[in-house]
């Protein structure tokens, strides 16, 4: 009986804390949800009310800084993942494969410089990049997010490579394969899925990167994440147009979270 | 594969793994290490965006930083509260719910997938939405807890109540993290200890305080290390809820420095903050990489 009453006790805590992660991670997301489709009167209504509309998200389209800014987010995370994989992948091979000082030291300054924060290096950079006409630009927004993800993603690709054993690439290169044919045609295919899921960890941090669009971007390639910025700091009131423009907004997360979520755990398990 | 050894030039297999690394190494030269060469220099001249003149002053702005109240009182503890308690919550609720998490039971998989949400949702999202939730006047949460009876509490106008947003803001975007990586290194330990301490009759507890926590060390240490340097350089998520207010009593280092730029247009004096940022991060970078590799050594 006792043991029985124990049993009930300890599967309805267990209940209530699932119930707990529930409502605690999916609230205040829905809150944003329900309030990015209520009309401008109806915002401060949190239980009643079903005075429910689309024109939030009509307005926010009308206004062309936002669908450009949308745009130029889509367009820089995709190029920047693109490129920094490219880059990284070689990086992240050459720490797992080999020693020696060469790779000791390219890990120091990977390491090194993934801890200096990122306010260090994006001040100098805003004059750095209005000194060379870029500020403000997809050039000098872009390369500065390639080298952001250049310490972490080496990183993340070692971790990956360390996983894949090298037998068949040593088989290769008995075989009479050159290094990079070796690298090229053995580790490269066999990573695939691996630089899959670093894909799209690179895509949405881009996508969702804040510091370097607030500082480096203005009015002629305005960023999504600063556009929502200023909403939030500037004009701070009208609720539903900001939790629209915000349900916009993390419509790619909400997207790989739902359809990509093996891709995301293996990314972050790395 | 000969290994041919000569005293200035790089054997084949050297030249192999310079060529991997070139690309990321230019990229990284120009666009983070010439950019902080030039922000190292910056910092020692009077450089304003108003009032160029960018005259060599030596220390004097470090020294200036050093002796502002502000960084003093506010800036540095804020920054380091910040980042000791959002990991450490953040650590003990990932440990948390990866336990709960590490058993079969129905509805696992949708579980698993909301918790990833926090983690793909922008930080500035993240932090619109907790602004909004925590209204004063219309926020979900405060009409919860007026609803329960507490007093009402003015989130965004007193110092302590923003800054614990600000810090349970940052914790509900980061214990999901430690929960999926923990979870992951939970699945992947040895089930022979686990049936080996239920045969001696250990409470569960007792089972995860003595044999899950001491397997899981050196990846906690490793989640603790990478962590604590994100939570130093928090920016998003202060700027958005507080700005760093009220009366610029919950700026970390990252919105302080950037305030010095871009408020006051202090060019020289923001640099020399940011490179005291910088320097900190580097002691407990390294400071923190050598306790890893301490322990890794030992486990």
């Amino acid at each position: 009986m006792i043991s029985f009453a124990l049993h009930t006790l300890r599967r309805s805590i267990f209940a209530i804390s699932i119930a707990a992660i529930f409502v605690v991670f999916v609230g205040p997301i829905a809150i944003l949800g329900v309030t990015s489709i209520r009309p401008a009167s109806g915002v401060f209504y949190i239980w009643r009310g079903t005075n429910f509309t689309l024109n939030n998200f009509v307005e926010v389209l009308h206004q062309s800084q936002v669908v450009q800014a949308m745009w130029n987010s889509f367009v820089l995370s995709t190029l920047a993942t693109i490129l920094s994989l490219s880059i990284t992948i070689g990086s992240g091979y050459m720490l797992s494969r080999f020693g020696g000082w060469i790779q000791r030291s390219w890990f120091a300054t990977i390491y090194i410089f993934r801890t200096v924060p990122y306010i260090s290096w994006v001040l100098p950079l805003y004059l750095v990049n209005t000194r060379l006409g870029i500020y403000d630009t997809y050039v000098g927004l872009l390369l500065p997010h390639i080298a952001v993800h250049v310490c972490f993603f080496s990183w993340l690709m070692k971790g990956f490579f360390d996983g894949i054993n090298p037998s068949m690439e040593y088989a290769a290169l008995i075989d009479g394969c050159t290094r990079w044919g070796a690298f090229c045609r053995v580790a490269l295919p066999a990573a695939m899925p691996g630089i899959a899921a670093l894909a799209i960890l690179c895509w949405l941090s881009t996508w969702n990167e804040f510091l370097f669009a607030l500082i480096l971007s203005g009015k002629r390639t305005p960023l999504i994440t600063s556009t929502m910025a200023q909403f939030v700091t500037e004009t701070g009131t009208e609720w539903n147009l900001m939790s629209a423009t915000a349900v916009l907004a993390m419509m790619p997360a909400l997207l790989v979270t739902i359809f990509g979520q093996k891709y995301v755990i293996r990314g972050l398990r790395m | 594969m000969t290994a041919r050894f000569t005293k200035f030039g790089f054997d084949e297999k050297e030249r192999f793994m310079l060529f991997l690394i070139a690309p990321a190494a230019i990229v990284l030269a120009c666009f983070e290490i010439i950019p902080i060469l030039i922000g190292m220099n910056a910092s020692f001249r009077e450089w304003s965006l108003v009032n160029p003149q960018r005259t060599w002053v030596g220390p004097k702005q470090y020294i200036a930083v050093f002796t502002d109240p502000v960084f003093l009182k506010m800036v540095l503890p804020n920054t380091f509260v910040l980042t000791i308690v959002s990991v450490g919550v953040s650590l003990a609720l990932g440990l948390a719910l990866a336990s709960l998490l590490n058993r079969p039971f129905f509805g696992r998989a949708v579980v698993r997938t909301i918790i990833l949400l926090p983690l793909t949702i922008a930080p500035v999202i993240t932090a619109t939405m907790m602004r909004w939730s925590f209204n004063d006047q219309f926020g979900v949460i405060t009409i919860f807890l007026s609803y329960l009876g507490l007093p009402d509490v003015a989130w965004l106008s007193d110092r302590w109540p923003s800054f614990a947003l600000i810090i349970i803001t940052d914790i509900w975007i980061w214990t999901p993290w430690f929960t999926i990586i923990l979870l992951a290194a939970m699945q992947g330990l040895p089930p022979e200890p686990f049936e080996a301490a239920r045969i001696d009759a250990a409470t569960p507890w007792c089972i995860f305080r003595r044999v899950t926590l001491p397997m899981l060390r050196p990846v906690i240490i490793v989640c603790v290390l990478i962590r604590a340097i994100d939570a130093f350089r928090t920016f998003d998520q202060v700027w958005i809820l507080t700005g760093g207010g009220p009366a610029r009593s919950t700026e970390v280092f990252s919105v302080y420095a950037y305030v010095l730029a871009f408020v006051d247009l202090d060019i020289g004096r923001a640099a020399a903050a940011a490179g005291i940022g910088a320097l900190i991060m580097l002691f407990v970078g390294v400071g923190l990489y050598r306790l890893v590799n301490r322990s890794m050594e030992v486990s």
